[in-house]
């Protein structure tokens, strides 16, 4: 690792001026658990270090109806999991947060570094896009707001101005009452998921009303297969629909290939990830099968 | 080269070192402090040898600089032991072939305190999700899975 200066600056402001004179010469650290091994292997050589450590702003979860839910940036992935707010307004986001990588990396990683570092093979963008999450953007010009579909543009690149901190994650107050995000892997020893999976539903018995699926981890950027919504919308689930809507969604995507699997094999495990995602939202017996 | 100061309380006893900004908590524990309980294995985050205490919650020492911890209290593997007695995990780990090489022991231990902070009675399929972030190469982790349970008995005084 290359030598640097250490710096701890006390507002989004401080943070902001920092970058914008200092360049590609420096980065931020949140938890520093992406950045220490990107730093370690020499893909990035800043000769500053910017801790956002003691910067005001970054932390805390509340919540309100109208508003909804707001993360702070700095929140680690065990604080969400633990948080009684969001455990009790959004199970999907507490249970997907508690999941994730292992007991180190949630007490260790923040919200906000994952999102930054727009890595695709993690769960929160997949789960964050499917509750049409809205992030803030700060900087000495002020703040803007971007859904974090727009805000994740690319493999490891994300909408984030040169000079700007995510400061705080929103969540619309919540619409549906079933939630589950699937996370697949391909030898149980894997930290990192293969693909994810995240479906939001309203229903009304074994009718839904309005579905919200969203593919992750196995694509560039986290997916939304409208077409899988519209077919679920209205129907009865069963074991069919749940295969229908499964091949849908594993036509609809444009899966990464690479070392961990080729573009063939991910299609295939999304349309077993995403059926039995579905068959979910019914009464499944012991072995998964939806019952009646 | 660039330096900090920093202050950490380490295993209860209070600590201000001068070290470069770059210095990995791994190696500040290790090669500044001489407590070499904390294992260096991967060091990209996936083995857990180098994991300990952070306030009370585990991480790993080889994922976060030595100027992170300023301010916070670290627990090692040296620090688990009281007035010489083996912690209960401990005991038990030599009591129901928790370990073999033991490399893998000091970060399994921090692992397994984090457990039973959580949860004093936990079940088999909680003690393997908390320790999904350690590698063990040796036991094929049933021993490891088994001295857990009995501490976790243990501790409870049942
Ligand atoms: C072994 C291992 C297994 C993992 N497994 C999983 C997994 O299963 N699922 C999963 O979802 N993730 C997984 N991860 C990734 C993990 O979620 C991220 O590493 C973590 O959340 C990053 O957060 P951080 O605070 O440590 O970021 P840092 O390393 O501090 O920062 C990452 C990047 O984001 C930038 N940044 C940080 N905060 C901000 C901010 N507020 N504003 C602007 N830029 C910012 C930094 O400059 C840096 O470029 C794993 C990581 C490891 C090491
Ligand atoms: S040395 Fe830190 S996780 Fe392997
Ligand atoms: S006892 Fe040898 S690695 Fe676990």
């Amino acid at each position: 690792m290359r030598d640097f200066d250490y710096l701890m600056p006390e507002t989004v402001g401080e943070v902001s001026g920092l970058l914008a004179r200092l360049g590609d010469d420096c980065r931020m650290i949140a938890g520093g658990t992406a950045l220490l091994l990107a730093l370690r292997q020499r893909m990035v050589t800043p000769t500053h270090l910017v801790s956002l450590a003691r910067v005001r702003g970054l932390r805390g979860i509340t919540y309100d109806p109208r508003d909804g839910l707001r993360i702070g940036a700095l929140t680690t992935h065990a604080a969400v999991a633990r948080s009684p707010l969001v455990r009790q307004r959004y199970p999907v986001l507490a249970d997907m947060a508690s999941r994730l990588a292992n007991p180190q990396v949630r007490n260790q990683g923040t919200l906000g570094g994952n999102l930054c570092y727009a890595d695709p093979t993690t769960d929160p963008p997949t789960c964050l896009a499917a509750l049409e999450a809205m992030l803030v953007l700060g900087s000495a010009r002020g703040y803007r707001y971007l859904p974090v579909t727009d805000f994740l543009v690319d493999y490891y690149a994300s909408a984030l101005e040169p000079d700007e901190v995510l400061t705080e994650i929103r969540i619309p107050a919540p619409r549906f009452d079933f939630g589950y995000h699937a996370r697949f892997h391909r030898t149980a020893a894997e930290h990192r998921p293969l693909i994810n999976l995240a479906l939001l539903a309203r229903r009304d018995g074994d009718v839904v009303g309005e579905a919200r699926l969203v593919v992750g981890a196995t694509t560039v950027v986290p997916t939304r297969v409208a077409a899988a919504e519209a077919v679920l919308a209205g129907r009865r689930v069963t074991a069919a629909l749940a295969r229908e809507a499964a091949d849908i969604v594993a036509e609809a995507i444009d899966p990464v290939s690479d070392i961990r699997g080729g573009s063939a094999f991910r299609r295939d495990m999304v349309r077993v990830v995403a059926r039995r995602t579905i068959e979910r939202l019914v009464e499944q017996d012991s072995e998964g099968r939806i019952v009646a | 080269m660039s330096r900090v100061t920093i202050e950490v309380v380490v295993n209860g006893q209070p600590h201000r070192a001068e070290i470069p900004a770059r210095r990995l908590l791994a190696d500040f524990i290790r090669d500044d402090l001489f407590l070499t309980g904390t294992k260096r294995g991967c060091e990209t985050g996936v083995c857990g040898a180098c994991s300990v205490l952070l306030d009370g919650e585990v991480v790993k020492s080889c994922l976060s600089l030595a100027v992170q911890a300023e301010g916070h209290e670290i627990t090692t593997v040296e620090g688990i032991t009281s007035g010489g007695e083996l912690h209960p995990l401990q005991a038990s780990f030599a009591e129901h072939g928790g370990f073999q090489c033991g490399y893998c022991t000091p970060g399994m231990l921090m692992a397994a305190i984090a457990i039973l902070n959580e949860s004093p009675s936990p079940t088999e399929a909680e003690v393997r999700a908390g320790l999904s972030g350690n590698l063990c190469r040796c036991t094929g982790y049933v021993g490891i899975v088994e001295s857990i349970m009995a501490a976790a008995e243990k501790m409870r005084g049942t």
